[in-house]
């Protein structure tokens, strides 16, 4: 069931759970929290309450692994110069003014150190990804707050109020509204460092990004801007990877494939389900496609252009060829052993083939009846006798639904002339093909 | 699992030219935005503005014409540089680029304009239906709630096809202005002389021939296309022809409009009815001309009266930031589906004020130009910031044709205002 179930709200409420140590939660920091929008052209002050300049921005690293990353320091616009003055020298920041320690200011030029960003700058409007609540958000405000000794980024505020009120006059602008902010413990912020350096994209990858199930993970890669889109790529590992993008939209992975580098995306698209991946590379065009085998290994690409070569309205065109076919001889311990290699493919596999001595289809046994049985059986003896339930791979669609709907099977074997077993068809697959038919209506992107 | 991902070195030279065939047949896989958004300039507005340019002014606006498509294929260019550099929309860009001020103001310019034009394309429709002999009052209506329920009830792809093939209507403006012997020796130096007037009926007109072709709309529309086609970098060189030709081609589309149309019903005064612009095809089609035009300018403007309300909808989330919610299904998103209803509900209503359809035709037109200025000045801003587009900023060249085309713009549209004030006050 799991295929493409929508995020429910259900995980995402127990993913919250999870996290209890959350800084935001705590009373003291949720009353002292700094707005970063109120808190741009404030006044900087030193020691002595004398006025030295105006906040432009605040610097904060967070290449270290650090859960809430640290500020650094602030630019501060003195005169016509802009100055940094680091973090060590800030004494107090507060909703409508930075106090520093010191009476004399250090000036120095900024110059970004590695895993430095700035944040109203590269953060503040810009995309991130809330992990827990897997969804593609646009920083309406950032808050800071003291923890743990240091001024720190502790969330994001993603609502409109928040934008109305940096609308508004100064005075309010400085004062949080923190009714939908998210705790930055859950934010991946490798969204859109623009011009940041790239291992700062690398390095803040969020491990929560990796219980994330391949359907969520589509939807961030669907909803997140070109840039963001690649280091997301970046920080899954390319299984994963393969796993998110056969949820995805066709059109949004053809654009997908499009983007990235054509060895990256043959990697990919060679990591994919084969049924998956033929349909993929039927949106390319046609020297794509050829680009794309030719990066392949050589098996895999083989496999997808015989997949290829069948008509994608035909049984052949949406079966796929992860199967597993086994002797009639075969003990079920052995054909157990075999099904246990296969658990990356557990979305595709619910029976196994089983052929005679001349590869010829005897029977299509439920996963489940291997289970069940003893180990020492041959599976030639288990199941029923009659004919399994096949399908050539010229049959069109309208036949296959038929036919799943007379057998009241999950799939079904298409086989050729000679029954032998060419692929496999899920029934799910054809619930795919038919769908389109029915209006589903899914705003295009260009509609921007 | 880790894969390698190996850069092909770039000096070896097969797979240099296997990348560039690639490349060669991308193009004709990504042609398209900039040849569509041209299309979608001669809307309704577009085609009754030119209409009436020619109706009015004859062969004069036609050097103005010539450097408006310069502006035009200016800025098309430049908002495919930065769509295809970026990967970004419009709205997103503006959002992450400029303060939330010049953001809400960006925004609320393009949603008058973008509403403006909404206004436009239902009076198109009751000025074709008018043409078949049915009342706005009952076509309209009508209209706008066809239009809602396709959207919303996901049969708009079907519809769509339709109202593109009605379109082709158009295209058969070159033919008719051969057919409707335009005195060749005027039309050759209106093309490269200048024969501005300095009334205000010119100037007015001129700003709605602005708002028209430079439409404030098609520059969000050409962004998210190549965005979404995902056209990069390495594709652009193809996207920027694409985006040329495309406006080469609408603002020819547009001179024989105005030509055709010139040649035939020139001199005779501002355009007041459907019926009138239709004579310009009557050297081509004869007494089919009036179904024939009304049929292509039904099948204009209702494609464009779905389309612009959902683009502006998706721009307004965008900035917000709840793009999210609109990529998903069109049902399940509150904001969406209220400013897209909220659109058309406005769009309809003051299509039913009475009035002459036509007039008011122009003047959203005009309202277009005077927005236009703005927009572009962002554009400009966007295209000519090193940091956003790094080797893919604006050079000399493309700084200096942009701020040209920008203060023109702008130029014109203050003479407008300056003249429209100056009119309260009796001076003419």
């Amino acid at each position: 069931m799991t295929r493409s179930a929508p995020a429910s709200p259900a995980p995402v409420l127990s993913r919250r759970r999870q996290r209890t140590q959350r800084i935001l939660a705590t009373r003291a920091v949720a009353e002292s929290i700094v707005s970063l929008a109120g808190l741009l052209r404030q006044p900087v002050r030193n020691q002595a309450g004398a006025e030295i300049g105006d906040l432009v921005d605040v610097v904060a690293r967070w290449a270290d692994g650090q859960t809430y990353p640290p500020v650094t320091g602030l630019l501060v616009r003195v005169g016509r110069r802009m100055a940094f003055v680091d973090a060590g020298a800030i004494d107090t920041i507060e909703h409508r003014q930075v106090t520093l320690r010191t009476a004399k200011l250090d000036l120095r030029d900024f110059s970004r150190r590695p895993g430095e960003v700035t944040l109203a700058r590269d953060v503040l409007d810009h995309q991130l990804v809330d992990v827990d609540g897997v969804q593609v958000i646009r920083a309406a405000d950032l808050y800071l707050a003291e923890v743990l000794g240091r001024i720190r980024l502790v969330g994001v505020d993603v609502s409109i109020q928040s934008l109305l009120r940096r609308l508004g006059p100064a005075r309010r602008r400085s004062r949080p509204t923190p009714e939908r902010v998210i705790d930055w413990a859950a934010i991946a912020p490798f969204g859109d460092i623009g011009s940041g350096p790239p291992e700062v994209r690398l390095r803040s990858a969020h491990g929560g990004l990796h219980r994330l199930r391949p359907g969520e993970l589509a939807d961030l890669l669907e909803d997140l801007q070109r840039p963001a889109r690649e280091a997301l790529l970046d920080a899954l590992d390319p299984e994963e990877a393969a796993d998110a993008i056969e949820e995805m939209d066709a059109d949004e992975v053809r654009n997908l494939l499009r983007d990235v580098d054509p060895v990256r995306a043959a990697s990919l698209v060679a990591r994919m389900e084969p049924d998956e991946a033929v349909d993929a590379l039927r949106d390319l065009s046609h020297d794509e496609r050829e680009d794309l085998l030719e990066q392949m290994p050589v098996e895999r690409s083989r496999e997808l252009a015989t997949l290829l070569g069948y008509r994608e309205d035909r049984a052949g065109g949406i079966m796929t060829t992860a199967l597993v076919v086994v002797g009639r001889e075969d003990t079920v311990g052995s054909v157990l052993a075999r099904l246990a290699e296969l658990t990356d493919h557990r979305h595709d596999i619910d029976a196994v083939a089983v052929v005679d001595e001349e590869g010829r289809l005897v029977k299509d046994l439920p996963i489940l009846d291997v289970a069940v049985a003893g180990a020492g059986v041959r599976v030639g003896r288990l199941g029923d006798d009659g004919d399994p339930v096949t399908i050539s791979p010229d049959a069109d669609l309208s036949e296959v639904a038929e036919r799943f709907v007379e057998a009241r099977r999950l799939s079904m074997v298409v086989v050729d002339e000679d029954r032998r077993p060419l692929g496999r068809i899920l029934a799910d697959d054809v619930v795919d093909a038919l769908l389109p038919a029915k209006g589903r209506l899914h705003l295009p992107r260009w509609m921007q | 699992m880790t894969e390698p991902v190996v850069e092909s070195p770039p000096g070896e030279a097969p797979a240099r030219s296997k990348r560039r065939r690639k490349h060669v047949l991308g193009f004709l896989a990504i042609a398209g935005p900039g040849i569509i958004a041209a299309g979608a300039g001669n809307d309704a507005g577009g085609v009754t503005t030119y209409a009436s340019a020619g109706a009015e002014f004859r062969y004069r606006t036609l050097f103005f014409m010539v450097i408006v498509t310069v502006a035009y294929v200016v800025v098309q260019e430049m908002v495919a540089r930065l769509a295809a550099h970026t990967g970004k929309g419009l709205a997103a860009l503006i959002r992450e680029e400029f303060s939330l001020r010049w953001t809400t103001f960006a925004m609320t310019a393009f949603a008058v304009a973008n509403v403006g034009l909404v206004v436009t394309e239902f009076a198109g429709i009751g000025a074709a239906f008018q043409l078949f002999s049915v009342s706005p009052y009952v076509s309209v209506p009508i209209a706008a709630v066809a239009i809602w329920a396709l959207v919303a009830f996901g049969s708009y792809r079907y519809a769509e096809r339709v109202f593109l093939v009605l379109m082709l209507v158009f295209l058969t403006y070159p033919v008719a202005m051969l057919l409707g012997h335009p005195r060749w020796g005027q039309v050759s130096s209106s093309l490269v002389v200048p024969h501005f007037l300095g009334t205000k009926a010119f100037v007015l007109l001129g700003v709605a021939l602005i708002g028209t072709t430079i439409t404030p709309y098609i520059q969000l529309y050409e962004a998210g296309a190549v965005v979404d086609r995902g056209i990069g970098p390495e594709e652009y060189r193809y996207a920027r022809i694409d985006a040329i030709v495309g406006a080469l081609a609408a603002a020819f589309v547009s001179i024989c409009i105005i030509i055709a149309t010139g040649s035939v019903i020139g001199g005779t005064g501002p355009l007041s009815s459907a019926r009138q612009a239709a004579l310009a095809l009557r050297p081509l089609a004869g007494h089919a001309a009036e179904a024939l035009f009304g049929l292509g300018l039904l099948g204009a403007s209702a494609l464009a009266a779905a389309i612009v309300p959902l683009s502006t909808s998706y721009a307004l989330a965008e900035a917000v930031g709840v793009e999210r919610s609109v990529s998903k299904r069109f049902r399940e998103a509150p904001l969406f589906i209220g400013l897209f209803t909220a659109q058309l509900l406005i769009g309809a209503l003051v299509v039913l004020v009475p009035g002459n359809l036509i007039k008011l035709i122009i003047n959203t037109q005009v309202l277009e130009g005077l927005i236009t200025p703005i927009t572009l000045a962002f554009i400009l801003v966007l295209a000519n910031r090193s940091a956003l587009l790094g080797k893919a900023v604006n050079g000399l060249v493309a700084r200096v044709l942009g701020a040209v085309s920008v203060v023109g713009v702008g130029a014109f549209s203050l003479l407008l205002v300056g003249l429209t004030v100056a009119g309260w006050f009796g001076f003419h």
